[in-house]
Order: structure tokens, then C-alpha cells, then sequence
């Protein structure tokens, strides 16, 4: 199973996600990626892994266009995000669900209106918010906390509370950012296996992690990242290079 | 739509409250310049009421020496009767001139009853048919060695217009100076609750919500704090309306009365304008430096 994957892609249509000759240069000088060649088809799931510094970070804020690229181009589902107008922006990031280590909640709102905001704040009619929520709250297995608020739960329900508002949107594509950096490791493996059933359902999933132990248990696709430049890409690969 | 708007006047309630103290003290300001403007404002259409009033005066008042004789008066009667510009010529004698003092200043009557002669000259009034005609009957009158002198409009109303004028320009450059300062809290106030919710922001940004819906509830939130601050100077100007308006027409005993509520309808709109105007401005301008990074 284990093998390089080629960096453009196959024949089944446009990818997900394409970076040609990425690069990114901070305004200090700083190169934070280089030259970075990657391209994700629709439903695939890919860790990207790497010291803390490698540029992980940095890809992800070009994928949501909080940042543009230096050099080189990120296309999201076929759209160049430089290209993006910035009222086009929201629109993008409806469709990309994301969800970071430090779980990013209101803390004096419930469950279900955490999750109800992301619909709130991009104008969806009332009438179609509390279906929604509910939905999604049952995907992530929070119905029975959906009155709770983030204090009153565990970090797995946190996590599981940012997992089911990104999902809201119904993305297609799916950023977790350390998602289980915070967590042990059985709340670790609720949160991964939550992110598979979401792959399952066809979203694609980009997965930035340190838990070598899920990577190389998982056997999925891997991309390495170190000093900014993309180091592997191999499909069923571990955690580590087994070279 | 609907629930933009919903959204946004919940989210400008809530902010307005999240920072009481700060909101407070921004409307306290604000209610401060509108008084303020108030005040500029209604002086200045009380003095171009009383402008308008001297201007549209179709009396010439011409007082005589002393020394005139029954006969002059007699004579310039006659004569100022056949000016076709002239519709009606009133004597009034030293001796009325005392009388219609005293029915008009009660309270230094007694004063007058000390002066040893009768201070007061002898005058015609004369009414025109129109007021473009006022510099001929002025100058005539000039011209006859009866008349002392002749009330000269012109120099009262070029007083008045000069009296007005530096009336709104400082009003205009206290008011500028008071407003940018206004303009300048509420900018502040709006910045602290937008640093309040910037978690929210975040979270906003992150799961695609527009421009419009992160920038509007502080829009509506500076509305909120102009529209308050509005509310409460009307109030306060309908409070001193009724005191303020003896001393107006005591002020400017010529200014017509009726005058009163429409002037009232005007400083109301121009108040609630400027107040939602300057939190409007505020607070955009507060968002849009925040949401341009």
C-alpha cells in the first residue's frame, strides 16, 4: 500500500485542493513555505504532519484566505484564492468547515447556539436554523448537551461542539488544525473517528496533527512538511518515514 | 433580510449593554453637543426672525427738534400726505411720547417723573406702501430743519446681520470642535466593544459570515447611542421650552410668536439627524479600520 502519489492530479476532475510553487514570505523576511506542490481530490483524507515551525499553520491560513500566498497559486475547488473578490470570501469559507485545537467556542452560549451562530451570522432564515442544528448535533452524538454550556463539558464535547458548527455549512472540505492536541488519548481516537465518519459521508478531510499514534494507525495518505517545504507525500504511510 | 436586520439591532442592544459605563458616558456627550446645538441653533432663528421682522418694518420713524412749530408740523404733514409712497402719517407730540413710554416701562415711571423737562421728542410715523421705498421718505425728511433725525433702518439691520454673523461662526467653530470631539468618543467607545467581541469576530470570519454582519450591529450600535442621546436632549429642550420661550419673546419683544413651533419641529429634526449621524459615522469608521486588517 505504501507508495509516492503523484502531485498532480488523476484524472477524476478537478481536485478539492491545488498548490503550485507555493511559496510564502512574511513581510520580516521570514520564509514560511516554499515552493509547495500539493493537490487533495474530492473525498480523499490527508494528514499533514511536521515539527511545530514547518509551515503547517501557514498553509492552513492560505487555504481559508486569511493569508495570500507570495508566489504561486492555491486553488479551492478550482477557484484561485488570490483571485477571490473579497465579498466572494464568506461565500469560500462556507464551504470549508475548520476547526482548531483550542476549540474556539463562546463561552455564554450553549451548545446548540454555538452551533446556531455559524448559520446566524450568514444570514439563513430562521425557519431553517433549528433543523439544522439539531441535524448536525445528532452527527456529532451532543443532543443530550445541547443546552450545556462549553464550561460544563469535557474537551472531547468541546471539540465534538466545534466539529458539528463547522459541519453546519455543510462543507466540502474539512480543516482540522491539531483537533486533538488538548485531548487524551481515548477522547483522541471519539474525535478522529468522528472525522472519518464526516470522509465517509464524502467530505474531504485535511488533517494537520503531532499524534503519531493515530497517523500510523490510520494508514491514510500523509504529507510531510519541514522547513517549509513539502519533505513526503505518500499514501498509507506512518507517523514516521519508513524508509 | 429580515434576519440581518434582526440580527444586527439584537447584537447593537446587547453591545450597547455588554459596555453600559462606556455606552453611558459616550451618550452623555453626545447629549452635551446637541444641547449645545440647540442652543447655537435656536439663537440664530430667533435673531433672523427679528432680522426679517426689522427688514419687512414699513414705518419710518422721524424725530423732531424741539424748536419745531406747530406750523412745521402742520406743513410736513401736508406735505409727506401727498407722497404716493406714503399711506399714513401719525403725529406724536412730546407729551404722548411721555404717555406711551410710561404705559410701556411702568417700572422706571417714577424716574422719569423726576427729570426736570421731558426727555422724550416729539416724532412721525409714517407707514409705506412698500419698504423698497424707505431710502426716499428717509432722505426727504432729512433734508427739513424740523427733523432731528431720521431712524435709520439700514444701520440696525447691517448691526443685526453683523451680530448674526459672528453668532454662527462661533457657534459653527465651537460646535465643529465639540463635535469631532464627540466623533472621537464615540469612535473609542465602538473600538473597545468591537476588542470586547473579537473572539466573535473570529469565529464570525471563520465560518464565512459577510462584511456586512460583523460591521452592521456596531453600526447600529453607534445609531443606538445617537438616537438615545437625541431622544433625551429633545426631552430636555421640551422640559426648558416653555420658560425658554418667555424669555425669547421677552428677549426679542418684536419676534412673532408663531414662529415658535416650527422652529421647535426644525432643531428636533436637526438634532435626531446629527446625533444618529455622528454614531453612524463613528462606529463605521471604528469597524472599518478593524475589519481592513
Amino acid at each position: 500500500m505504501v507508495g509516492p502519489r503523484p502531485t498532480d492530479s488523476s484524472a477524476d476532475g478537478i481536485p478539492v485542493l491545488s498548490l503550485r510553487g507555493v511559496t510564502k514570505t512574511y513581510s520580516n523576511g521570514k520564509s514560511a513555505l516554499r515552493d509547495v506542490n500539493l493537490s487533495v481530490p474530492e473525498g480523499d483524507f490527508v494528514f499533514l504532519v511536521g515539527p511545530s515551525g514547518a509551515g503547517k499553520s501557514t498553509l492552513i491560513r492560505l487555504l481559508i484566505r486569511e493569508e495570500l500566498a507570495t508566489k504561486g497559486k492555491v486553488m479551492l475547488e478550482g477557484r484561485d484564492l488570490a483571485k477571490l473578490k473579497r465579498r466572494d470570501v464568506p461565500r469560500i469559507r462556507r464551504r470549508i468547515g475548520i476547526v482548531f485545537q483550542d476549540f474556539k467556542l463562546l463561552p455564554n452560549k450553549t451548545v446548540r447556539d454555538n452551533v446556531a451562530f455559524a448559520l446566524e451570522v450568514t444570514g439563513t432564515p430562521r425557519p431553517q436554523i433549528k433543523p439544522a442544528v439539531e441535524r448536525v448535533l445528532r452527527v456529532v452524538g451532543l443532543s443530550a448537551q445541547a443546552d450545556q454550556r462549553p464550561g460544563e463539558l469535557s474537551g472531547g464535547e468541546q471539540q465534538r461542539t466545534a466539529i458539528a458548527r463547522a459541519l453546519v455549512h455543510d462543507p466540502h472540505f474539512f480543516i482540522a488544525d491539531e483537533p486533538t492536541g488538548n485531548l487524551d488519548p481515548l477522547i483522541s481516537w471519539e474525535i478522529i473517528q468522528l472525522l472519518l465518519r464526516i470522509n465517509e459521508m464524502g467530505v474531504t478531510v485535511l488533517m494537520a496533527t503531532h499524534n503519531a499514534e493515530v497517523v500510523t494507525a490510520l494508514r491514510k495518505r500523509v504529507v510531510g512538511l519541514e522547513d517549509g517545504r513539502v519533505v513526503r507525500d505518500e499514501i498509507g504511510a506512518a507517523y514516521h518515514r519508513e524508509d | 433580510m429580515i434576519a440581518f436586520v434582526g440580527f444586527s439591532l439584537k447584537r447593537a442592544w446587547q453591545g450597547f449593554w455588554r459596555n453600559a459605563l462606556m455606552s453611558l458616558a459616550a451618550t452623555a456627550s453626545m447629549v452635551l453637543m446637541l444641547t449645545l446645538l440647540s442652543g447655537v441653533i435656536i439663537l440664530w432663528f430667533g435673531l433672523n426672525a427679528t432680522l426679517t421682522y426689522v427688514q419687512g418694518e414699513v414705518q419710518v420713524v422721524a424725530y423732531l427738534n424741539d424748536s419745531a412749530t406747530s406750523q412745521d408740523v402742520a406743513k410736513l404733514t401736508t406735505a409727506l400726505k401727498a407722497m404716493p409712497q406714503v399711506t399714513t402719517v401719525d403725529y406724536v407730540s412730546k407729551d404722548q411720547a411721555l404717555a406711551d413710554f410710561r404705559a410701556r416701562q411702568p417700572e422706571v415711571a417714577n424716574l422719569v417723573n423726576s427729570l426736570p423737562s421731558n426727555p422724550l421728542p416729539a416724532s412721525f410715523e409714517i407707514s409705506l406702501r412698500d419698504p423698497g421705498d424707505y431710502m426716499d421718505v428717509a432722505t426727504y425728511l432729512r433734508g427739513q430743519g424740523a427733523v432731528e433725525s431720521v431712524q435709520d433702518i439700514q444701520k440696525t439691520v447691517s448691526q443685526m446681520t453683523s451680530v448674526i454673523n459672528v453668532v454662527s461662526t462661533i457657534g459653527i467653530v465651537v460646535l465643529v470642535i465639540v463635535g469631532l470631539t464627540v466623533l472621537f468618543i464615540i469612535v473609542n467607545t465602538i473600538r473597545l466593544a468591537v476588542v470586547a467581541r473579537s473572539e466573535e469576530i473570529e469565529i464570525m470570519r471563520l465560518v464565512g459570515a459577510s462584511d456586512a454582519f460583523i460591521r452592521w450591529p456596531f453600526v447600529f450600535e453607534g445609531a443606538f447611542v445617537g438616537f438615545l442621546a437625541s431622544a433625551i436632549t429633545i426631552g430636555l429642550l421640551l422640559l426648558v421650552q416653555a420658560p425658554l420661550a418667555n424669555l425669547l419673546s421677552s428677549f426679542f419683544n418684536v419676534l412673532p410668536v408663531q414662529a415658535n413651533t416650527m422652529v421647535g419641529q426644525n432643531v428636533a429634526l436637526i438634532v435626531l439627524a446629527t446625533g444618529v449621524g455622528i454614531g453612524v459615522v463613528g462606529s463605521y469608521v471604528s469597524v472599518r479600520s478593524y475589519l481592513k486588517r
